[in-house]
């Protein structure tokens, strides 16, 4: 089964993510620390890791997660999802090679069209 | 920073303590101590050890979770029959850094009324140990109330030469990734019997983790190793679960584990008959 790993601070957001990716088929696991993300990662394989960039009570949390899958050469594609604008945080997470960026609020059903296509398309 | 999640693994409530029977590797009837393994807050993602420890570690805890987690065990071993020893995993850090740590873990052993030198403390080294000095004073307090102390994953990361100088354990515990397939691989081998070696030059003995045959049980018994602790003679489970069994100690578990040694015994006529034609 195909695993998607979400980080996300949003408790409400997580439950949601979490009960229509799994209906679509996915594994799902939703993290709301970095720490957790980083030891989900470091323990399975995710095929699509969606993050939100600024995780609001945490700082910027989402960057140093890009960076932890880029330091360690995981293997996973990568979705940004935020609700921020700021060009300099986009352009420093591309530096990362964000695969898709998906801006907050946003459908389900679009993301999901976005985690298909990427899970679709391999690491 | 205390968030949600890292509050549930400080709980000692929220964590669920499982028991490992260790075996003598040449009296696999025989358990001698039960290692208490820690599983994460249930419906969170570090129900799993592995991914619970790591957490902690990125989180800097290990020292705030290594008391949970002693909190847990005490409790849950406080039904254990007295005759059983109990193998606990601390941080070297926590060992190191907190001498408050070795207090807590006295003062939980003395409300469950578990006498200390029941106790085996195994050294979980995943970074180098920063304060050697409080490090050997916490060893220290804990060997003068009989506490022994194994060196856990001997072989991997930082369970090097200096701790096993520094903190002379009474246990080698022998990692797996040695263990497994150490018959068709003589490197494997070589540092199996190297460990061995070392170990009885220091008076200690080996715990061999994660044999997965009956081939293998037997070889590591021929080496040298004196305990083995492995799923194929009895996974992790809750104490309960284990007592229901009949694992520790009631004629059924001796039977089955009688017919365990006989299955060995067998084993290694084949392997000597083998040898023969040869």
């Amino acid at each position: 089964m195909q695993r998607i790993l979400f980080l996300d601070d949003d408790e409400q957001l997580a439950k949601v993510y979490k009960e229509f990716f799994s209906n679509l088929g996915y594994q799902v696991d939703c993290a709301q620390e970095l720490e957790e993300a980083e030891a989900l990662l470091d323990h399975y394989p995710y095929g699509v890791v969606v993050t939100d960039l600024r995780l609001s009570k945490l700082g910027f949390g989402g960057l140093e997660l890009l960076k932890h899958i880029r330091e360690q050469a995981l293997q996973t594609r990568i979705v940004v999802l935020t609700g921020y604008g700021w060009p300099e945080l986009k352009s420093e997470a591309l530096s990362y090679r964000v695969d898709a960026f998906v801006r907050k609020p946003t459908r389900m059903t679009e993301l999901a069209q976005t985690v298909g296509l990427l899970m679709g398309a391999g690491a | 920073m205390k968030t949600p999640l890292l509050q549930a693994v400080l709980d000692p409530d929220r964590l669920t303590v499982f028991f490992q029977p260790i075996f003598h590797s040449r009296r696999i009837n025989q358990v001698y101590s039960l290692e208490a393994l820690i599983r994460g807050p249930r419906g969170t993602n570090l129900e799993r050890a592995d991914v619970l420890f790591d957490y902690v570690r990125r989180k800097k805890a290990e020292a705030l979770v290594d008391q949970s987690c002693v909190a847990a065990i005490c409790r849950a071993a406080v039904d254990l029959p007295p005759h059983f020893r109990l193998n606990v995993n601390v941080h070297s850090s926590t060992l190191g850094q907190n001498s408050a740590f070795v207090k807590y873990f006295r003062n939980q052993a003395k409300k469950y009324s578990l006498a200390l030198d029941r106790f085996t403390v195994e050294i979980v080294e995943h970074c180098p140990t920063s304060n050697v000095l409080g490090l050997m004073h916490s060893i220290g307090v804990l060997r003068s109330a009989g506490v022994r102390l194994a060196l856990d994953d001997v072989g991997l990361g930082q369970s090097n030469y200096r701790m096993m100088v520094d903190c002379h354990p009474e246990f080698f515990k022998l990692d797996s990734y040695f263990v497994r397939g150490l018959r068709v691989d003589p490197r494997r081998r070589a540092v199996v019997q190297s460990v061995v070696t070392l170990a009885q030059a220091m008076g200690s003995s080996v715990v061999a983790e994660g044999p997965e045959s009956k081939e293998e049980l037997w070889e590591l018994a021929e080496m040298g190793v004196e305990f083995t602790q492995a799923n194929i003679l009895c996974p992790a489970m809750p104490l309960q679960d284990l007592v229901a069994a009949g694992l520790l100690g009631n004629v059924d578990a001796a039977q089955e584990s009688e017919k365990k040694i006989e299955d060995i015994e067998g084993a290694r006529q084949k392997l000597a008959a083998a040898a023969g034609e040869l």
